[in-house]
C-alpha cells in the first residue's frame, strides 16, 4: 500500500481549493523570512544608536504583517473547503461500497453500524490530517530554504551546526514510527468499543430501562472508557513527546549557535542584529522538523486508516477508497450544475420473468449453519411459501438467492428465464426483484421518501401503499405521505413499519417479490388482504409464512428443516 | 449566549472538582516549565551585554552551556506536562461520559424516538471528547501562558518598572482582544458540530438499513442524501472558519504589533540610555516568547470553540428532564399485580388520540390476551403499563396504587416487557441474557435459556460472543432470548408485545410450556396477532381504533356467535388447524 499515492489522489479530488489553499500557506511562510531580516536590521540600528532607522524598520514590519495575515485569510478559507472535500470523497466511497447492490463497487458489509462509524469519522479525518501535514511540510520547506540562505550569509558555521538538532528531530520520529502506529490502532480499537456499546445502548434504551439493567450497563461502560483512557494517554504522550523534542531542538539550536559563535561574538563580528535574526528565525525553523515529524506520524496513522477503510470497499482493495467521483458539495459546484440534480436512482433494465430456477443453492456459515443444496422452480404469477422451524435456514435461503448471504460460503446457481444470473446482488433489485427483510429498517425521512427512495412517481407510491394495506393508516396521519417517521421509523408502530417497508418493495412492480416473514407483524385480516391484493396484481411471490391462510393460497410450499428441503 | 457563559463555567467547574488535587499538581509543573522558559532569554541578555563590555570567549561559552541545559530541561518537563494533563483530562471527562450515558438512558421513550443512536453517540462521546481535548490540551497551555505572563512582568519590574507597566498594558490589551473575538465564534462552532452530528447520524442510519437499501438498489439515492448533508457540513465549516479568522486577525495583530513596538520602544530607551542593549533584546525575546503560547492558543482556539459548542450541548442534554417524574413512594403489595385503567386517554402530542376513554380491570394473577388490528392502540397500552409514556387523562393503577406513586425502580423490578423487536448487544450470549449483570450464575442463565427453548445456544457455550447486530441469531431466536431475559428477573407482571410473532408454529408449541410457566404466579398480558398464542389465556380484550370494544372470558367469547373474537377465530380457523 502506497500511502503517498493514495493521499495524492485524495488531495486531487478537488484540485482547485487544494492548490489555492496550498499557495496561500506557502506564501504565508515567506513573510517571516522578511520580517526576521527586518528585526535584525532594526537591532543593528538600535545598537549603533540610530533610533530613527529602527523606527522605519518597525513600520515596514507592520506592513508585512498585514500582508501576511491577508494571505492566510484567503488560504485558510480555501483549505477548509479542501479539507471537507477530501473527507467527503473517502466517506462517499465507503458508503457507496456498503450500499451498492452487487456489481464491481460492492464491499463486504460491516457488522455494527456504530463501530463502522469510526471509519467514516476518524479514519477519513486521519487521511485528511496527513495531507494537511504535507502542506505544512512544503510551506516549512520554503521557509527553511530561504532562511538558510539568509543565515548562511551571516555565519556559515553557526548555520551548519543548526542541522544537528533539527535533523535529530526527524530521526527520533522515524525511530518511534512503529510504536506510533501500534498505540494508535490500540486507541482506535478502544474508541470503537466505546462507541459500539454506546450505539447498542442508545438503540436499546427502552429495553435497558424496562429490564432494570442500567447499573450493569454502566459498569461495562466504565470498564471500556477506563481502558480507552489508558490507550489515549499512551498515544498522546508519544505524540506530544515528539513535538516537545522538536520544540526543544530549536532552543538547543540557539544554544549551539552561541557556543559555536562565542569567539565571533566576543570579537564583535557577530553583532546583536545577527543574533536577532537567528532568534527570530529559530521559532520558525523548528517548524519544519516538527511538521516533518508530525507528517511522518500522520503517515503512519493514515496507513492504519487506509488499512481499516479498505475492509469496507470492494475486494478489500485500498485503491477503491480513493476512486474519483463527482460530489458537488460546495456552492460553486452546485451553481456550475445549474440546478441539474444527479440521478436519484438508475433502475436496472427490466427483464420480464417467465420462470425462476434455483439449482443446488448452498450457503454455509463458518459456524456450520446455513442451507444445503436447495433446488426449486418458480413460475410467473405463482405464490411460493417457505416455512420451517426456527433456525431452519429460511432467511438464509432468501438471502442466498438474492446474493446477500455475504458472510457465508455460497455455491449453486439461479436461472432467470433459463439464463444463469452471474451477479445476483446486482440483477435481483427493482424492477426485477424486490426484497422485504425480516426486520426491515427505515430511515428518518418522510413516508414518501422511504418508499420511493428517489425514483418513483407519486401514483406508484400511492398504489403500493394501498397494496401493502397501509394506505388508510397513512391517510390518517396529519401530513399524509409527507409525514416524517422519525429515526429508524420509530414514530410508526411495528406493524406500520413492516407494511411501509412492504410498500417500498412493491413500488416498482417487481417481477419477483420476496418477503421474509411479513406475517409476524400483521394480523390475520391484514395478511389476508395483502395476499389477495398481490394475487390480483398478478405478482410472482416467494414468502416466508407460518399461516394457513398463506398455505391455502400457495402454489407450492417449501418446508425447510435444518437447512434442507423436506 | 453571554448569559449562558457563567452557567457553562459553573457546570465545567463542577465536573472538574472531583479531580482538583490532580489539577493542582499539574499547575505546579506548569509553573516550573514557565520559570525555565523565562530563564533562557535572561542568559542571552547576559551574553549581549557582556560581549559589549569585552567578555572572554570562555565566559560566553559557559553561558551558552547554561542555556543548553535550560533548553533540555524545558523539553523534559513538557512531556511530563502532556502526560499529566491527558490522564487528568480523560479521568474527568470519563465521569462526564458516564453521567451523560446514565442521564440519556433515564430519558423518555419519546426522546429516543426523536434521536438516532448515531446522534446520541456523537453527543455523549464526540462532544465530550471535544471537552476532553479542551481540558487536556488548551487548559494546560493557557495556564502555562498565565504563569509566563506573571513571571515576565516580575522579571521586567526588577529591571525597569516602566517597562513592566508597559508590558502589562500590552498583555491586557492582547487578552481583551482575544476574549472579545472568542465569543463571536461560539454559535458557528456549535452549528458546525450540529451539522456533523446530522451527517454522521445519517451515515449510521443508512449503514443500519444497508441490507434494505442494497436489496432495493437505493445506493445512489442514499449517496445523494449524503452529498446533500456533506454540503451543509461544508457550508457550516466555512462559516466557522470565517468566524475563527476574525479572531485570528486580532491575536496575530497584537503579536505583530508587540514585536514592532518592542523594537521601537527598545530603540528609544537605549538611545536615552535608560536600558542596556541586552535588555532591549530581552524585551524582543519576551514578546516572541509570548507569541508562541499565544499562537498555540490561536491554533487551540479551534478546540476551544468546539469544546464551547460541545459544552453548550452537553449542558442542554443534561438539562433535558424526563417527563416521567420519579416521585413515587408507595410499593404495591407483593405478589402478582392487578391492572386498572380508569378512563384513560392518550395521544402523542397531536390531535389524534391513540387511546380513547379506556376503562379496564384485570385482576391479579390473571392472564389476558389483547387482540386488535395494528394501530388500534395495543402497544400504547403496554407502554402505559410500563410507564414509558404517561396517560394524557385518567389514572392507571397497578396493585391498586396509581402508577405515578410507585418508585420507578420498584416498577421496573416488578413489571417486565418482552417486545416484538429485540435489540442485541455486541457481547457474549450471557451478556445478552443478563444485560451485562454479573450476578446471575452461569447455571441460572443456562437454565433460563433452556426454558426459552434455546438449548442450542447453551450447548455452544454461553461465553461465546454474539455477533454485532445479532449475526448468528435469527429474529425468532432473539425473541426467545428476550423471554430468557425476563425469566431471570422473575417479575410480578409480564407484558408480551407480539413477543412470539417471529417464531414458527412448531417452535411455538414447544414454547407453550415455557410461557405457561411464565404465567404461573404472575399477571400476564399477551398482545398477539396469532390467535393460537392465546389458547391458554383466561380473558380476551379486543381493541379497535383506540377503544376497548370487547372484554370477557376467553372460552365464553370464543363460544359466542356474535363476538368479535369469535369472528376473528373463524377467520383464522384454518390457521389453528395448520399449527
Amino acid at each position: 500500500m502506497n500511502v503517498w499515492r493514495l493521499a495524492w489522489r485524495v488531495s486531487q479530488h478537488e484540485p482547485r481549493s487544494f492548490w489555492a489553499g496550498w499557495s496561500g500557506f506557502v506564501l504565508f511562510f515567506t513573510f517571516p523570512v522578511v520580517n526576521g531580516w527586518l528585526v535584525g536590521r532594526g537591532f543593528d540600528a538600535l545598537s549603533h544608536g540610530q533610533p530613527g532607522e529602527a523606527y522605519r524598520y518597525a513600520l515596514v514590519m507592520v506592513v508585512c504583517e498585514v500582508l501576511r495575515m491577508a494571505t492566510i485569510h484567503f488560504g485558510a478559507i480555501q483549505w477548509t473547503q479542501a479539507w471537507v472535500h477530501m473527507q467527503t470523497l473517502l466517506r462517499a466511497n465507503l458508503l457507496a461500497a456498503q450500499l451498492a447492490s452487487g456489481g464491481p463497487e460492492a464491499g463486504q458489509p460491516v457488522g455494527s453500524a456504530g463501530a463502522a462509524l469510526t471509519h467514516f469519522r476518524d479514519d477519513a479525518e486521519d487521511v485528511a490530517m496527513f495531507v494537511d501535514g504535507l502542506v505544512d511540510v512544503s510551506a516549512g520547506l520554503v521557509f527553511t530554504v530561504l532562511a538558510a540562505f539568509v543565515l548562511g550569509s551571516i555565519d556559515t558555521g553557526a548555520t551548519a551546526v543548526l542541522a544537528l538538532p533539527l535533523g535529530g528531530v526527524a530521526l527520533a520520529t522515524r525511530a518511534l514510527d512503529s510504536r506510533i502506529k501500534r498505540y494508535r490502532s490500540a486507541d482506535r480499537a478502544a474508541t470503537a468499543a466505546v462507541s459500539g456499546l454506546l450505539g447498542d445502548v442508545m438503540a436499546a434504551a427502552t429495553t435497558i430501562k424496562v429490564n432494570a439493567a442500567i447499573e450493569p450497563i454502566m459498569l461495562r461502560m466504565n470498564g471500556l472508557v477506563d481502558h480507552r483512557r489508558h490507550t489515549a494517554v499512551r498515544d498522546r504522550v508519544l505524540d506530544d513527546g515528539v513535538q516537545a523534542f522538536s520544540q526543544g531542538a530549536a532552543d538547543v539550536g540557539l544554544g549551539l549557535v552561541l557556543l559555536v559563535s562565542a569567539s565571533a561574538i566576543a570579537a564583535g563580528s557577530f553583532g546583536v542584529g545577527d543574533l536577532a535574526v537567528f532568534t527570530a528565525y529559530m521559532g520558525w525553523l523548528s517548524f519544519l522538523p516538527r511538521m516533518v515529524g508530525r507528517a511522518l506520524a500522520r503517515r503512519k496513522q493514515a496507513g492504519v486508516a487506509f488499512e481499516r477503510m479498505s475492509g469496507l470497499v470492494a475486494d478489500e482493495q485500498v485503491a477503491n477508497t480513493v476512486t474519483a467521483r463527482s460530489l458537488p458539495i460546495s456552492p460553486r459546484q452546485q451553481l456550475a450544475m445549474q440546478g441539474a440534480t444527479p440521478p436519484e436512482r438508475i433502475l436496472v433494465p427490466r427483464v420480464p420473468l417467465r420462470r425462476l430456477t434455483v439449482r443446488s443453492l448452498s450457503a454455509r456459515f463458518p459456524s456450520g449453519a446455513g442451507i444445503e443444496s436447495i433446488s426449486f422452480v418458480v413460475e410467473r404469477g405463482s405464490f411460493t411459501v417457505v416455512t420451517g422451524p426456527i433456525a431452519a435456514g429460511k432467511t438464509t435461503l432468501l438471502r442466498a438467492l438474492l446474493g446477500l448471504a455475504h458472510q457465508a460460503e455460497n455455491s449453486g446457481e439461479v436461472l432467470w428465464n433459463d439464463t444463469v444470473v452471474l451477479d445476483r446482488a446486482a440483477f435481483l433489485v427493482p424492477p426485477n426483484a424486490a426484497f422485504l427483510p425480516q426486520v426491515p429498517q427505515l430511515i428518518s425521512d418522510s413516508v414518501h421518501d422511504n418508499i420511493a427512495l428517489g425514483s418513483a412517481r407519486l401514483e406508484q407510491v400511492l398504489r403500493s401503499l394501498d397494496l401493502a394495506v397501509v394506505g388508510a393508516d397513512i391517510d390518517d396521519m396529519p401530513d399524509g405521505i409527507d409525514t416524517m417517521i422519525g429515526p429508524r421509523g420509530l414514530r410508526l408502530s411495528g406493524g406500520q413499519r413492516q407494511r411501509v417497508a412492504t410498500a417500498r418493495a412493491l413500488v416498482h412492480e417487481p417481477e419477483l417479490l420476496i418477503l421474509d416473514d411479513v406475517s409476524s407483524a400483521l394480523d390475520v385480516e391484514t395478511e389476508l388482504a395483502l395476499w389477495t391484493g398481490l394475487a390480483d396484481a398478478g405478482m410472482t411471490v416467494i414468502a416466508v409464512s407460518h399461516r394457513a391462510i398463506a398455505f391455502d393460497r400457495a402454489d407450492q410450499v417449501l418446508e425447510l428443516v435444518a437447512g434442507r428441503l423436506r | 449566549m453571554d448569559t449562558r457563559s457563567p452557567a457553562r463555567w459553573r457546570a465545567l467547574m463542577a465536573l472538574v472538582r472531583p479531580d482538583a488535587a490532580r489539577w493542582a499538581a499539574l499547575s505546579a509543573l506548569l509553573a516550573a516549565s514557565s520559570a525555565l522558559s523565562l530563564a533562557g532569554p535572561l542568559v542571552i541578555r547576559q551574553v549581549v551585554d557582556r560581549a559589549r563590555t569585552g567578555a572572554t570567549t570562555a565566559a560566553l561559552a559557559n553561558l551558552a552551556v547554561v542555556y543548553l541545559l535550560i533548553a533540555a530541561a524545558t523539553g523534559v518537563i513538557a512531556v511530563i506536562v502532556a502526560w499529566a494533563a491527558t490522564i487528568t483530562a480523560w479521568r474527568t471527562t470519563n465521569q462526564i461520559r458516564l453521567r451523560m450515558t446514565r442521564h440519556v438512558l433515564g430519558l423518555d421513550h419519546e426522546f429516543h424516538r426523536r434521536h438516532t443512536p448515531g446522534e446520541l453517540i456523537q453527543r455523549v462521546d464526540g462532544d465530550v471528547t471535544s471537552v476532553s481535548d479542551f481540558l487536556g490540551r488548551v487548559v494546560p497551555r493557557a495556564v502555562g501562558a498565565g504563569f509566563l505572563v506573571v513571571g515576565m512582568l516580575i522579571v521586567l519590574a526588577v529591571l525597569d518598572l516602566g517597562l513592566a507597566l508597559g508590558a502589562f498594558a500590552y498583555v491586557l490589551l492582547a487578552v481583551a482582544v482575544v476574549v472579545r473575538g472568542r465569543h463571536r465564534a461560539v454559535t458557528e462552532a456549535s452549528d458546525e458540530m450540529g451539522s456533523y452530528a446530522r451527517l454522521y447520524g445519517g451515515i449510521e442510519e443508512r449503514l443500519t438499513a444497508a441490507e434494505d437499501l442494497r436489496a432495493n438498489g437505493a445506493g445512489a439515492h442514499a449517496l445523494n442524501r449524503f452529498v446533500e448533508e456533506s454540503g451543509q457540513a461544508l457550508h457550516s465549516s466555512v462559516r466557522r472558519e470565517r468566524a475563527f479568522l476574525r479572531m485570528w486577525w486580532a491575536v496575530q495583530g497584537s503579536v505583530a504589533a508587540g514585536v514592532s513596538v518592542s523594537l521601537a520602544v527598545g530603540a528609544a530607551l537605549v538611545a536615552a540610555d535608560a536600558i542596556s542593549v541586552g535588555t532591549a533584546f530581552l524585551l524582543l525575546q519576551y514578546v516572541l516568547l509570548l507569541g508562541r503560547p499565544l499562537e498555540d492558543i490561536v491554533q487551540q482556539l479551534e478546540t476551544v470553540q468546539k469544546a464551547n459548542g460541545a459544552m453548550v450541548r452537553v449542558i442542554d442534554l443534561l438539562g433535558v428532564q424526563p417527563a416521567i417524574a420519579d416521585h413515587g413512594t408507595i410499593a404495591p403489595p407483593s405478589g402478582p399485580l392487578s391492572v386498572n385503567f380508569d378512563h384513560i386517554w392518550f395521544s402523542y402530542g397531536d390531535d389524534h388520540p391513540v387511546l380513547q376513554n379506556i376503562d379496564l380491570h384485570i385482576a391479579a394473577g390473571r392472564s389476558v390476551g389483547i387482540v386488535g388490528r395494528t394501530g388500534s392502540g395495543k402497544t400504547t397500552a403496554s407502554r402505559l403499563i410500563l410507564r414509558l409514556v404517561e396517560a394524557t387523562e385518567g389514572t392507571l393503577s397497578l396493585g391498586g396504587v396509581p402508577i405515578a406513586d410507585i418508585p420507578l425502580d420498584e416498577l421496573r423490578r416488578r413489571v417486565a416487557l418482552i417486545p416484538q423487536e429485540v435489540e442485541l448487544f455486541a457481547g457474549t450470549v450471557r451478556d445478552n441474557v443478563t444485560l451485562f449483570d454479573d450476578e446471575p450464575s452461569d447455571d441460572e442463565v443456562a437454565a433460563a435459556l433452556r426454558l426459552a427453548g434455546l438449548s442450542t445456544l447453551v450447548d455452544g457455550g454461553i461465553h461465546r460472543p454474539l455477533g454485532p447486530g445479532g449475526a448468528g441469531v435469527s429474529a425468532g431466536e432473539a425473541q426467545l432470548l428476550a423471554l430468557a431475559r425476563v425469566w431471570l428477573r422473575r417479575p410480578d407482571l409480564v407484558v408480551l408485545d407480539e413477543a412470539t410473532a417471529r417464531i414458527d408454529p412448531g417452535t411455538e408449541a414447544l414454547l407453550d410450556h415455557a410461557v405457561a410457566q411464565l404465567m404461573r404466579g404472575r399477571t400476564t398480558l399477551i398482545i398477539a396477532h396469532r390467535l393460537s398464542t392465546l389458547r391458554r389465556v383466561d380473558e380476551i380484550i379486543v381493541f379497535d381504533h383506540g377503544r376497548v370494544v370487547e372484554q370477557g372470558d376467553r372460552d365464553e367469547l370464543a363460544g359466542s356467535d356474535g363476538s368479535r373474537f369469535h369472528r376473528l377465530l373463524e377467520l383464522a380457523l384454518d390457521e389453528d388447524v395448520a399449527s
